[in-house]
This record gives structure tokens, sequence and C-alpha cells, in this order.
């Protein structure tokens, strides 16, 4: 953001001052072309005027008699009176426009373009070298313009503007003969820019005033050079001349002329110009800076503004990563320890069923064995009673240990849940204190469940069992079995003393026996291994209440789909 | 052809004793240069200028015999009026010594002068009527153009000879000079101020000899 805005200010900076010197230099380009402008004025308005003498010239007679009648000694006494006010003196100091239509001198040219001598210095004095400069190959047929760059009579450089203008016959309008005029070259006023000095470029040669020799041709090289390129196009050049940088600005004067170009050649010193920029690039750049740190400020702000929100949120979500890092973590530990723990009841159980079946074994062969007191027999049948409960507990281990790794396979299949009460029943008849209880049941005389036949007994004999364990004496069960819907309810309820309000909801955790007494036969495991197997089985097992009057439990099982056995559901 | 035969004419002629001086004629046509205004019967004809050549338009071409001839004497005035800006004639052809008067038929002055180098002069402004007439006895011969200060258009030529012997042509260039002297002269046309042609003849005395120029 701060590298944005930085590039984006040093940019507008480079272009606002690249501007400013484009600026400039079309300040400088405008006055070049203002300059010019009014220097073409004054030409046109001198050039209108030759032209006009010109007219009257060809009007002359006496003028095309001695053309005509070759009579050339004649044509300048003629033109004198015709010419007379052209070559009148100006006055001395008094330089107006009238100074510029001032002739330096006048000269004819014959039908052929070659120079008519003058007979004296009336006409002008001139080098007879500078005269046959004059000459054209041939007649122009329209008013021509061109610089002579020449040494003056008082041996000083001088530039003479010449005019060419022809003289047609006012019969045949042909082009007799020309009048070649030589002015002081047209001055225009300077405009705007200070220390502009101007100039013309002829043959190579510059005459500037304010400036030597040696800068005259430094800077008419370089146009020299640069028009010589004929691709070139540039309107203005960079020069150095004595460590001074100078802006140089050239155009052609004479267009379609038959003279030898010439060109304007206007100077501007670029001094004041590179000071000014350089005081506008401090200001630029002052101005520039100030806005960065305002920028910077503003950006500062409202970055906090916008980014508070996210950091928040950056901080709440890398919290809960973190939280949920750990909670997988404990998840793995939980996992791990899960798969230890239950592999380590599988092994357990394997462990000990081997030494309670030898301990077993090795009790049978002592109860059979005579010789011993009558209470040594008894104590054996009461540890070998005790082999069998432990290997039911280790039975039950294991089945657990299998549940809790994932590995009980279970073969589903449709049980009759009124044959596994009944047969329940059956067995109840044959213990003891069956006499003393007594049994309600309430079940439809077939009643299929989904289920593994080992587990669902398992489960059925379980809460019966407890049903018959925790009753009192004289007390009653009563089992109701329904189907409703897609489930199957086996309600098993005994009176007795209840279970705690307290311990009820850890009836169903492992080793827990509330306080059963230790009259009450179990280990602990029977209602948790129960309701593992009937929740295995897509069912549950719950509590539904217990009070002083009744403990009852629920079973729910699933019902067989009745498209399954169509048969079974028909008989 | 006619060449041929004039030029054979001649060297036969040539073998006759030289004791002819009886009047011979010659007459002819100069081809004059072509113009693109149809050549009129009427005797109206202008001088003009072009790329410094004068000339007549419609052209018109002198006819002379030069030759050595005895001068004439009382050679007659000839008169070049100056009547609707014009000269008129435009072309008048003279002997050396010939005196020309200019009268001014106008309503207007008129001021005649010449730069040409066989005479120079200027007879200034004067006014119609003006007596006696303004005269110049031309005494060298050559062209000489007449001008007019006043009126640039206007121009008149005189083609001053050193002979007695010439004639302008018709429009359609057809001469006739008489009265020539037996001998072997040079017959020459003038057309405009840059071009003369020439053909020698010898005059056989009561001769009558075509020739055509060029």
């Amino acid at each position: 953001m701060m590298l944005v805005v930085s590039v984006l200010t040093l940019l507008g900076i480079f272009l606002a001052q690249r501007r400013a010197a484009d600026d400039a230099r079309a300040d400088m380009q405008r006055d070049f072309e203002l300059e010019l402008a009014s220097l073409h004025r004054l030409q046109d308005l001198r050039n209108a005027a030759v032209a006009d003498r010109s007219n009257s010239l060809a009007q002359n007679p006496r003028i095309h008699a001695a053309l005509e009648d070759n009579a050339l000694d004649l044509l300048y006494p003629s033109a004198r009176a015709e010419l007379r006010d052209l070559m009148e003196e100006a006055v001395p100091g008094k330089a107006d426009a009238a100074d510029t239509l001032h002739a330096r001198f006048y000269r004819f040219l014959d039908s052929h373009g070659a120079l008519l001598v003058p007979p004296n210095n009336e006409a002008g004095e001139l080098s007879s070298k500078d005269e046959a400069r004059l000459a054209q190959s041939r007649l122009p047929q329209t008013l021509q313009t061109g610089y002579l760059d020449r040494i003056d009579e008082s041996g000083l450089p001088t530039i003479d503007e010449i005019i060419a203008v022809p003289i047609r016959s006012t019969e045949t309008n042909e082009v007799i003969a020309a009048l070649v005029l030589g002015f002081k070259p047209v001055e225009a006023a300077p405009h705007g820019t200070a220390g502009m000095k101007s100039g013309i470029l002829v043959n190579g040669k510059l005459q500037l005033a304010a400036f030597n020799q040696v800068a005259e041709e430094q800077i008419a090289g370089e146009v020299s050079r640069d028009l010589a390129q004929p691709s070139s196009k540039k309107k203005s050049l960079r020069v150095e001349i004595d460590g001074t940088p100078y802006l140089l600005f050239f155009k052609r004067l004479n267009q379609n002329s038959a003279y030898p170009p010439a060109y304007e050649v206007c100077v501007y010193p670029l001094d004041q110009l590179i000071a000014r920029q350089a005081r506008l690039r401090w200001q630029i750049l002052g101005a520039g800076g100030l806005l960065l740190l305002g920028g910077f400020g503003v950006s500062r702000f409202f970055s906090r503004r916008l980014s508070q929100p996210f950091e928040e949120l950056a901080v709440v979500s890398e919290e809960n990563l973190v939280q949920r890092q750990r909670a997988e973590a404990e998840l793995q530990t939980t996992a791990e320890e899960l798969q230890r723990s239950a592999r380590f009841s599988a092994d357990a159980s394997h462990q000990l069923k081997s030494p309670i079946t030898v301990l077993r074994a090795g009790l049978d062969s002592l109860l059979a064995r005579d010789g011993f007191p009558e209470e040594v027999y008894q104590e054996i049948s009461t540890l070998i009673h005790q082999t069998y409960r432990l290997t039911g507990v280790v039975e039950d281990l294991l089945l657990l240990s299998r549940m809790d790794a994932g590995k009980l396979q279970l073969r589903l299949k449709a049980i009759d849940l009124t044959y596994l009460v009944d047969e329940w029943i059956d067995d109840l008849q044959a213990l003891p204190e069956a006499a003393d209880l007594r049994v309600e049941t309430d079940i439809p005389a077939t009643l299929q469940i989904v289920g593994e036949s080992k587990y669902t007994s398992v489960v059925v004999q379980n809460l019966l069992d407890n049903a018959r364990k925790y009753n009192r004496r004289g007390g009653m069960i009563r089992i109701v079995a329904r189907r409703s819907g897609k489930q199957v309810e086996l309600r098993v309820a005994n009176t007795g003393r209840g279970i705690p309000a307290d311990a009820q909801p850890f009836v169903f955790e492992r080793f827990h026996r509330a306080d059963a007494g230790e009259d009450v036969p179990g280990h602990g495991l029977g209602l948790n291994l129960a309701r593992e197997l009937m929740r295995l089985h897509g069912g549950d097992l719950r509590l539904v209440r217990s009070n002083a009057e009744w403990t009852e439990f629920s079973a729910v099982f699933c019902a067989p789909v009745p498209a399954a056995r169509p048969s079974g559901v028909a008989s | 052809m006619k060449r041929f035969l004039a030029y054979r004419s001649c060297f036969l002629l040539a073998s006759l004793p030289m004791a002819c001086l009886g009047q011979a004629t010659i007459e002819g046509t100069v081809q004059l240069p072509k113009t693109r205004f149809a050549p009129v019967e009427n005797e109206r004809y202008e001088i003009v200028s072009k790329a410094g050549v004068l000339a007549t338009e419609p052209p018109r071409a002198v006819v002379y015999l030069v030759g050595k001839f005895p001068k004439s004497g009382n050679l007659p005035t000839k008169i070049v009026s100056q009547k609707d800006l014009v000269f008129r004639p435009p072309l008048l052809a003279i002997e050396v010594g010939t005196k020309v008067e200019f009268p001014n038929d106008d309503d207007t002055y008129h001021n005649i002068f010449s730069y040409s180098p066989p005479k120079r002069f200027d007879l200034g402004r004067y006014p119609p009527g003006e007596n006696p007439t303004p005269s110049i006895v031309f005494d060298k011969a050559g062209l000489v153009t007449l001008r007019c200060d006043i009126h640039e258009h206007m121009r008149g030529l005189i083609l001053v000879l050193e002979t007695p012997y010439f004639a302008i042509t018709d429009a359609n260039g057809h001469f006739r000079l008489t009265n020539l002297p037996a001998g072997r002269h040079l017959l020459k046309a003038w057309v405009n101020s840059k071009t003369t042609w020439e053909h020698p003849v010898d005059l056989r005395q009561g001769a009558a000899l075509h020739v055509d120029l060029p």
C-alpha cells in the first residue's frame, strides 16, 4: 500500500516536472513562432511594396526599352527615378517600419537570369563577386527571397535579405527580367523570453549578435548537422555554449526559393529556465513529500481500521485451530488408548481363560478324590463355582473388548422374542427361589425381532436374570412385549428395592453394581454389555423407572421388514 | 526544286556580260511564322515582343536587296503617326538618311522615344498638332523600336536599311520588288528582331525572278 502510494507520488512528481519542462519548451516554441510570424508579416509588407514597385517598373516603357532594345546601359538610369524612394537613406537613428523598406542595393537580371552590371554605384555598392551571387540560372517566375552573407564596405560581416521579383511584360505577361533588391534583414521585436537571440543561417554561416565567432560556428554546425539528416523532424536542439545550455529553434525562411536555403535560428538561454525548474522541482518534491506523509498517515489510519476485524478473526481462527488440533490429538490419544485397552482386554481375557480352565479341572479332580473331610468338599465346590463366575466375567470382558474394537460381526436374522422369553421362564421354574416369584407376561404368541441369536439371548437373559436377582421375596416380574412400527419393545419390570436415584445415571457403566449387596451374584458388566449389544443391533436399552415399588427396563429391538419374510408373516 | 532552279539560273546569268542595267523584278513568298490567327486581308497589325523578340502580329516580313548601290538623293520624308494610341504604320522600312515625322493624331499627349542602338532619341511630350511636327533623321542602319513614354503598350518598328530596294510583304508573305538593278546581290527577309533570312540573287536585266524565302 505504502509502496504503491510512494511509486504513484514519485510518478506524479516525475510527470509534473516533465510537464513543466515541456510547458517551458512549448512557451519558447511559441515565442519563436510568434517572432517568425511577426517577421513574416513585416516581410509580407515589404514584399508587397517591392512587388508593387516591380509592377510599375514593368509598366515603364523605358525599362522595357532598355531591356528589349539592347540598351542595358540605359536600364539603371531609367529605373533610378522609379526606385529613388527605395534607395533613399533612412534617417539615422530612426529605426521604424520605413527603415525596413530602405534598400541597400538593387540589380537587374536579364532575360537569362544573368546579372546586369550597373554603370555606376547609384544602385548601391556591391562587389562583383557578391553581385554574381544574385544571378539565377533562369528568371524567377514568382517573388523569391534569399539571404546574402557578405563583408560590407567597412569590412564587417553582414547579411542582406534579397528579394528577386520578376518583371513581366504588360503585353504577353512573360517574365522579361528580374529586379533584385537587397535589404537589411527584417528584425522582429523579441517576444516573451528574455535573453533570446536570433540570427540567420545561410550557406552554413550564422550571424548571431552577442555571440562570438566560435559560438556562431558551433551553432551553425549543430543546425547544419541536423538539417543534413533527411528524416530530421526536430523543431529544436539543445546545445551547450561556454558551459551554458541553450535551446535552438530554427525554421527555413525562404521556402521554394532558387536562392540558397536560409534559416531563422533562435537561441534561448536555458540557465534561467533550469534554475526555475530546479526551484519548481524542490517545490514539487516538498509538496510531494508532504502529500506522501499525509498519505502514509491516512493510509495507516484506514489500514488499521480495516485490518482490525481481520486480525481479530485471525486470532480467533488461530485459537480455534489450536483447540481443534488439541481435540484431534486428544481424540487420537483416546482412540489409541481405547485400542490399547481393547487389545488389553482381549489379551487379558484369553490369558485368563486358560488358567481358569486349569484351576477348575484341578478343583474337579480334588472333588473326585476321597479322604477329605466334608467341609473341604464344601470349600472345593464353592471354589469351582467361583471359577464359573470368573469364566462369565472373562467372557463378558472378551465380548465387550471385541465390541470396543469394532470386531464384533453380527449375523442378523429373525428371532422369535416370545420363544426366548418362554425359554427363560422354563429355566426359571428349575430354580429354587422361583417358588416365591410370580411372573406375568403380556407377549403376542409370536413376536419376531432382528438380531444375532447368541447376543440377543444374552440381552434377554441378562434383563430377566436381573429382574429375578434384584427382586424381593414373594415379588413379581412383569414382562410386556409389543411391536410398534419398525420397533419391538420389551419391558421387563420387577418389584424389589429400587436403584437409588443418585446411582441411576451410572447403572449402565462397567463394573457398577450400585449397592446390590454381596448376596446378589453379578460382576457389574451385565447391563453395560446388554446396552452395548442393543445399540450394536440398532436398538437401545434404558431404565424406564426405578422406585420403591418397581424397577423397569425397556429394550428396543428392530422389527423385521415384512417384505423380507412374506411367507413367515403369512404363516 | 525551285531553289535549285534559281541557283542554276544565277549561274547561267553570271556568265553573261555585266552590261545589263535594266530593271529587274523579284517576287515570291516569305514563309511567315505560324500564327494562331488566320491571316487577314486588312492591313492592320501590331508590334509585339515575345521572349525579347520583337515582331509584327500577325506576321509581316520586310524583304530587301543588299548590295553596293549608290545612295539615293532627295529621300522622301516618311510619316509614322500616332493614332488611336498605336503607331501607324507599326512597321516602317526606310533607307538610311530618311527623315521620319511623328505627328500626334490622337487627342492626347505622346512621348516618342527610342533606346535602340541605331538611333536613340526622345522627342518629349507633345500635344496633338504639334508644329513643327517632331521628326528624326535615321542615319544608321538597324532596327529602331519606337515607344511612347506615356503609353507603355505603344510600340513601333523602323527598319533602317542601306538600300533603296525593299518591300513589306502582305499578310500571306507575298512580296514584289521592282526596278531592281542587275547584278549579284543578296536578297534578305527580315521576319523579326532575331530572324533574317537571306538568299543570293544574280539579277539579269529585265529579269523577273521568283524567290521563296527561306
